[in-house]
């Protein structure tokens, strides 16, 4: 155990000499994502609060005048001017327009006869100014019809209320934790996942095929050193900076996703603060211990993988592009285990891996089943053993060594 | 101290061509021993299997069939204490760069199972002996390869192996570091050690060393002191020994 110890040490100690690695690994995740996050935000913000003060540009065609002048009465919202440009797809390109009407030439006669009249808008769906507007133009026509409704019903001598014989009153008696707490369950895993995997890749490489390219292994295998020791000191390593690695950006992201939704989203207090209430509950430290316990052998797993496949590399790039398959793996097992209804298919709390995200998933919905978890955790530290296991095989071939054939 | 008995190694490699596995006899029935206060030069060629017989002994090969003992200890059934035995400087001039080598020699140290003073004092010796003290809290990242092969001898010697094992330890080191490294070596012999050194530096072998063994194709090819093997193959110099081997 003690020569475990001193290989982790040593790891350790290399790491701490290396300050770009030092930082790329600590403390780039901790500022990368508020500052992203940030800059996302203040960008989305302002774009939308420029937008929002701005008037739409709308060309309209309205032979009948019926809809241009109650777009022209609000001049905050429309900036209206006659025709249609010869070249529309040109005219949304060059933000010279953001949207552009034609009603139909009889539309006043049809008011008239108390028939629909047709409008029709082009608008450009990628540009958010052009959606703005049409919907502000809805808004307007809207309630434009609805003053012409009220007249008509007037003239009967009948209210707005005979349209609207029914009124349904609807109520959200879901627990708004609950929901949070289903939506973390479902991608929360993936992110762990992805990030261990991402975080100790680069580390485990470093230390296995890095040190056959360097040369280094054969000092370290001539030292009176087990094999089995040396192997596991550099899996507890890497195991560590996985570890560390998800931790980090998961809180860095964590809390800069708080701080910027925070500030974007106008949520009613009570909504908001009640929310956080179920979602404490929900991440109660049992929860969050058995959260831990679940990615404690997946985490081994990932590391005796990433070990196996180092070891077995001859070289810092053969090791990189063997290790490419795991993720995108873990990408694939990941994106599927978000998907919607997964935890009714009878057979997943068998699949490996996957079991440890559905184990997850079902405690943060609270619909956790004990005999899941524990399958997901002896499954999965099962394999993590035998992959290690495997790996420690491994380093005592000398085709493992030294490079041959 | 070291000895090999009917030794045997062989490769399979892969013939990219015809796709077909190939069997490369590395070593032969390979025998000989080494005895304390003994340097033991081991030549030949490019690939006649002097550095994987030293592989074999320092435990990152195992033979084929055939025994090695260090110190009475088989090497396959005690791997550990056998490789506590030894000090081994491979033919890779490789040290970890991001260390300094007072930082290097303490860590290895403690692997050998030194305490961390002990190491760092017995370490600071060896290269004071090695002249590069003055190096000794500087990184290794730009050291030259010659710094860089004393900071591996040091690193080898540095828990005080009763057997040492030197895998062409001359190799593109300049005339000067060349002669700090035989200069050692004198002195480990005078301190009692089995040395074996891997070399096809004739010169060198003449100087320093009290018996040779030529390797060539895997086999031995006699197993006595320099001069007694000159004589025997009626040459002046041992390079011409390789000669006749390699056209009989």
């Amino acid at each position: 155990m003690k020569g475990t110890l001193l290989i982790c040490k040593k790891e350790f100690l290399e790491l701490s000499k290396d300050r770009r690695t030092l930082f790329f690994s600590f403390v780039l995740p901790i500022l990368l994502y508020p500052v992203v996050f940030f800059i996302m935000a203040s960008l989305g913000r302002n774009d939308q609060t420029q937008r929002e003060g701005q008037p739409s540009r709308v060309q309209i065609v309205d032979p009948s005048q019926i809809v241009e002048p109650w777009l022209k009465s609000d001049p905050k919202l429309f900036e209206c001017s006659d025709g249609r440009p010869a070249n529309l797809q040109q005219a949304f390109k060059d933000h010279t327009l953001d949207l552009a009407i034609e009603v139909e030439a009889s539309a006043g006669a049809r008011v008239k006869r108390q028939e629909p009249y047709r409008i029709r808008v082009w608008l450009d769906e990628s540009e958010p100014a052009s959606e703005l507007a049409l919907q502000r133009m809805r808004d307007a026509v809207k309630e434009l019809d609805k003053r012409q409704v009220s007249e008509r019903l007037g003239a009967l001598g009948a209210s707005l209320q005979i349209i609207e014989p029914s009124r349904i009153l609807t109520e959200n008696v879901a627990d708004p934790g609950l929901a949070l707490g289903k939506l973390l369950g479902s991608f929360l895993p993936y992110i762990l996942m992805l990030m261990m995997f991402q975080g100790a890749m680069q580390h485990g490489i470093y230390v296995t095929a890095g040190e056959k390219e360097r040369g280094t292994l054969q000092s370290l295998l001539a030292t009176s050193l087990p094999r089995s020791q040396i192997i596991w000191g550099k899996l507890i390593y890497i195991f560590c900076m996985g570890l560390i690695a998800a931790v980090l950006n998961l809180l860095s992201m964590g809390i800069s996703l708080g701080l910027v939704l925070g500030r974007v989203a106008e949520h009613p207090a009570g909504s908001a603060g009640l929310a956080s209430a179920h979602l404490a509950a929900m991440t109660s430290p049992v929860n969050l211990l058995i959260c831990f316990l679940l990615f404690v052998p997946l985490g081994l797993l990932f590391t005796s993988f990433i070990l196996f496949m180092g070891i077995r590399a001859k070289t810092t790039a053969e090791a990189g592009t063997s290790l490419m398959p795991g993720l995108f793996l873990i990408i694939t097992l990941g994106a599927f285990s978000m998907a919607p209804g997964i935890e009714r298919m009878p057979l997943l709390p068998y699949v490996p891996v996957l079991n440890v995200s559905l184990a997850i998933r079902k405690l943060f919905g609270q619909q956790s089943s004990f005999f899941e978890i524990l399958i997901a955790f002896f499954m999965t530290a099962g394999l993590a053993i035998l992959m290690t296991w495997i790996a420690t095989r491994l380093l005592d071939r000398e085709s493992a060594i030294f490079k041959q054939g | 101290m070291i000895q090999l008995s009917d030794v045997n190694k062989a490769f399979r490699v892969k013939d990219r061509k015809t796709r077909a596995w190939k069997r490369i006899e590395a070593v032969k029935s390979l025998s000989f021993q080494v005895r304390a206060g003994e340097i033991y030069g081991l030549l030949g060629p490019n690939g006649a299997g002097k550095s994987t017989t030293l592989r074999m002994i320092v435990g990152l090969m195992k033979p084929d069939s055939g025994s090695i003992r260090i110190c009475d200890l088989d090497t396959q059934e005690k791997p550990e204490p056998c490789r506590s035995l030894v000090g081994y400087l491979s033919t890779d001039i490789s040290v970890y760069t991001r260390f300094t080598p007072r930082e290097l020699l303490r860590i290895f140290g403690e692997f050998q199972g030194l305490d961390p003073r002990v190491a760092e004092r017995r370490g600071m010796g060896l290269l004071e002996k090695l002249q590069l003290k003055d190096f000794a809290d500087i990184r290794m990242e730009g050291f030259s390869s010659g710094q860089k092969q004393k900071v591996s001898i040091a690193r080898a010697l540095l828990h005080d192996p009763v057997a040492v094992i030197f895998d062409e330890p001359t190799t593109g080191l300049d005339v000067f570091t060349a002669k700090t490294v035989l200069d050692l070596l004198r002195i480990l012999k005078s301190e009692g050690r089995a040395v074996i050194v891997s070399t096809h530096l004739m010169p060198m072998v003449e100087e320093i060393c009290d018996r040779v063994g030529i390797i060539f194709g895997g086999e031995l090819h006699g197993d006595a002191p320099p001069a007694e093997m000159l004589e025997r193959w009626k040459v002046h110099s041992l390079e011409e020994v390789f000669f006749k081997l390699a056209v009989p």
